[in-house]
């Protein structure tokens, strides 16, 4: 079950990959937060401590305690945080600054879907022939976190637009998030908690530097951002 | 005692918060200061004057962080002290004032943190935290070219960081069923790791931690966000942020050793520190912009650490010597830079002339520095940088020696002059009139340069018996 969550994720990526309007990429980013939260809750249906019947025994859920932390840790970072606290967030920034489309990309958006989905084919190309080799990973996560990574950070060297840049960050740490969730063991809580402070803090400041940025350049051109240089600079 | 440093900041935080009175902003900065000096200097001579009071799992002092946790304190003193002359100059607005002393607040705070931790995990929030804090400082003046740095600098570091976040994914790997991150136990269990899952994890933590310390493929950061900020962060950065990037991959380094993968590791060091003293020689040699030019030279000394971790032995005796010196003769170069632009309100190495006649302190502040960063004899970079080239010598690595003696050449004469320039060239005729109105500078912004200098030098002649102790305790092991 969880495969089709996985797979759908790698597909978002190429669906950011092929399109330039930054209200699309946004979309992305729930979809990726959903898909994600599903990711974890099925993790979860199949842990040993579970099941159904738990929930109507105030015993079974005192014994369980941390798993359960655990599991609200899980619905808060990546339902809250990530489908909704970020996307509209953005689409606010997105709303002021009036930067719809980062048409200019480096390379066009047919060569970028076709990189996009070879680099997906990698992800599961490595996954794959690897699989035997790993033990303690899963290796469909695996594959798949890999090619979102890889992804995220060549989609942030082509693109124009500042905010695209912030939308790369975000996609490259919900790979990061699925590669952490293809351990086969239990990261420690402050780990998580760390991950949380990451996206959260550097997306807001992110965010207003994009702000500050559109004020003193009128404009979210990263072009603009290239004015420090060794040689020949006037400051 | 721990506590004490971690928990101040954050009522000093309150404090300010609560009160907002304008006093109060110098006097927090100091107050912290003066009590994360006498907090690691009670750590240096093992004296624990809060018994009591234990400190969490997560921080612990150990024989290397006590070194970085002592130069941190002098630094940030020798800052504190600055700052006070500084931002009377700076700014008038007391709002300004106080997110400033709120983010210099925190921005120790989390490289306290990150220094103190024994948690692999813990160590690498707190270096996030360093990102976040330090970012508003970047751009503490709201100019085009600040708001260009500070993007930068958030950015590549959260990159970087992220990166190694996965590095600290694959170690978990690594360990197989060992479920901790505690150094201590990671150390203690190292031979057992995954050998493949190790390295890979090591490859991710040295470029996303080495985003931070400014090594070189991944330095971009560096030149624009030192330059950018206001001195005394300036110094900050390049003295004591850089160090506690630099721990953590001595940390990790440490596990790479135990687990018996030490030699891999030590060739990725040894690239990364060479390209970082390459990449400083090519730029520092036409370089216009005077505090761009102290940012290549901190590349260049956190190369030199690179190459120091990675020769091990003598070596990282050396790593370790020349990271003390390092900081505090880069913070009074910056801070005496503060002094430049303040004297003279631009950047540019052209626009600066007879320095001397200028302003005389200063001036040799200048020189003072220069020579103590080019490893001039009374220097203690003299002492760490001959102690590499002898390891060097006995480990029969003559061409990376000769490499290594060319690239510190180009970078001096770069550096030499340029500073030369600046110092004894004459004054040129329109700034004769502007000489009538001398911007008078605060004793201030005078002494804690001369303080740094002065222990710079003097452990070059002579280092006391229980600082060598401390040093030997801790590069043991490696």
């Amino acid at each position: 079950m969880e495969n089709i969550f996985i797979i759908l994720l790698g597909l978002t990526m190429i669906y950011i990959a092929a399109t330039s309007r930054l209200a699309g990429h946004i979309n992305m980013l729930i979809a990726q937060g959903w898909l994600l939260f599903f990711v974890c809750l099925s993790g979860f249906a199949k842990e040993p401590w579970f099941n159904w019947h738990m929930i109507s025994g105030s015993q079974a859920i005192m014994d369980n305690m941390p798993h359960i932390i655990g599991l609200l840790f899980v619905i808060v970072e990546t339902l809250i945080v990530k489908a909704v606290v970020i996307p509209v967030f953005l689409k606010k920034v997105l709303k002021r600054t009036q930067a719809h489309r980062d048409t200019e990309a480096n390379v066009p958006h047919f060569y970028s879907l076709f990189i996009a989905s070879i680099i997906l084919f990698g992800g599961f190309l490595v996954a794959n022939i690897a699989s035997p080799e790993f033990k303690l990973v899963d290796s469909m996560y695996f594959g798949v976190s890999l090619a979102i990574i890889i992804t995220s950070l060549w989609l942030i060297t082509i693109k124009h637009k500042v905010l695209s840049n912030v939308i790369g960050f975000i996609t490259m740490e919900n790979g990061i998030f699925l590669l952490s969730l293809s351990v086969a063991k239990e990261m420690p809580i402050i780990i998580n908690l760390g991950v949380l402070l990451d996206i959260f803090i550097a997306v807001f400041i992110l965010g207003m530097l994009v702000n500050e940025i559109n004020n003193e350049f009128d404009d979210l051109e990263v072009a603009h951002l290239s004015d420090l240089k060794d040689y020949e600079y006037n400051d | 005692m721990i506590n004490l440093i971690l928990l101040f900041p954050i009522l000093a935080f309150v404090i300010l918060a609560l009160f907002k009175k304008k006093f109060l902003n110098n006097l927090m900065i100091n107050l912290y200061a003066v009590i994360h000096f006498l907090v690691s200097m009670a750590f240096c001579l093992n004296i624990d004057f809060l018994p009591m009071w234990k400190p969490c799992r997560f921080f612990a002092v150990d024989d290397t962080n006590k070194i970085f946790l002592a130069v941190m304190s002098v630094v940030f003193l020798a800052v504190a002290v600055y700052n006070n002359g500084y931002v009377q100059k700076e700014t008038s607005l007391t709002k300004k004032l106080r997110h400033y002393t709120y983010m210099v607040l925190f921005f120790v705070f989390s490289m306290t943190g990150a220094v103190l931790s024994s948690n692999l995990g813990v160590s690498w929030v707190f270096i996030e935290g360093t990102t976040l804090a330090s970012a508003y400082l970047i751009y503490f003046h709201k100019t085009k070219h600040s708001i260009e740095a500070a993007w930068k600098y958030v950015f590549i570091c959260s990159i970087g960081i992220a990166l190694a976040f996965v590095g600290i994914i694959l170690m978990t790997v690594a360990t197989g069923n060992l479920n901790t991150l505690f150094y201590r136990d990671l150390y203690n269990n190292a031979p057992l790791f995954n050998h493949f899952w190790l390295q890979l994890s090591f490859v991710f933590i040295l470029f996303g931690i080495g985003t931070k310390m400014g090594l070189a493929p991944v330095h971009f950061w560096l030149p624009d966000a030192h330059a950018e900020a206001p001195s005394p962060i300036s110094a900050l950065l390049s003295a004591t942020l850089l160090n506690s990037a630099f721990l953590m991959i001595v940390n990790v380094f440490r596990i790479m050793v135990f687990a018996g993968c030490a030699d891999y590791a030590r060739i990725m060091l040894l690239v990364m520190g060479f390209l970082s003293l390459f990449i400083t020689a090519v730029f520092v040699y036409h370089i216009n912009n005077y505090k761009r030019m102290l940012a290549y030279s901190s590349i260049e000394n956190m190369g030199i650490l690179a190459i120091g971790t990675a020769l091990g032995g003598v070596g990282m005796l050396a790593a370790i010597i020349h990271l003390i010196g390092h900081s505090l003769i880069k913070a009074s170069f910056f801070l005496t830079s503060g002094n430049i632009l303040e004297t003279y309100g631009t950047k540019k190495i052209k626009a600066v002339t007879g320095l001397l006649k200028r302003d005389r302190r200063t001036g040799w502040l200048w020189v003072a520095s220069f020579v103590g960063i080019a490893a001039f004899p009374p220097s203690v970079l003299f002492v760490s940088e001959f102690l590499m080239v002898k390891t060097m010598f006995l480990q029969k690595h003559y061409l990376i020696c000769a490499l290594f003696l060319i690239l510190l050449t180009i970078v001096i004469y770069g550096l030499g002059k340029a500073v030369i320039r600046m110092a004894f060239s004459a004054e040129k005729d329109e700034n004769q009139e502007e000489t009538s109105e001398k911007v008078k500078l605060d004793w201030t912004m005078y002494v804690p340069q001369i303080v740094m200098l002065v222990i710079a030098f003097t452990i070059g002649i002579y280092m006391p018996q229980g600082l060598s102790q401390m040093v030997l305790m801790a590069v043991a092991g490696f």
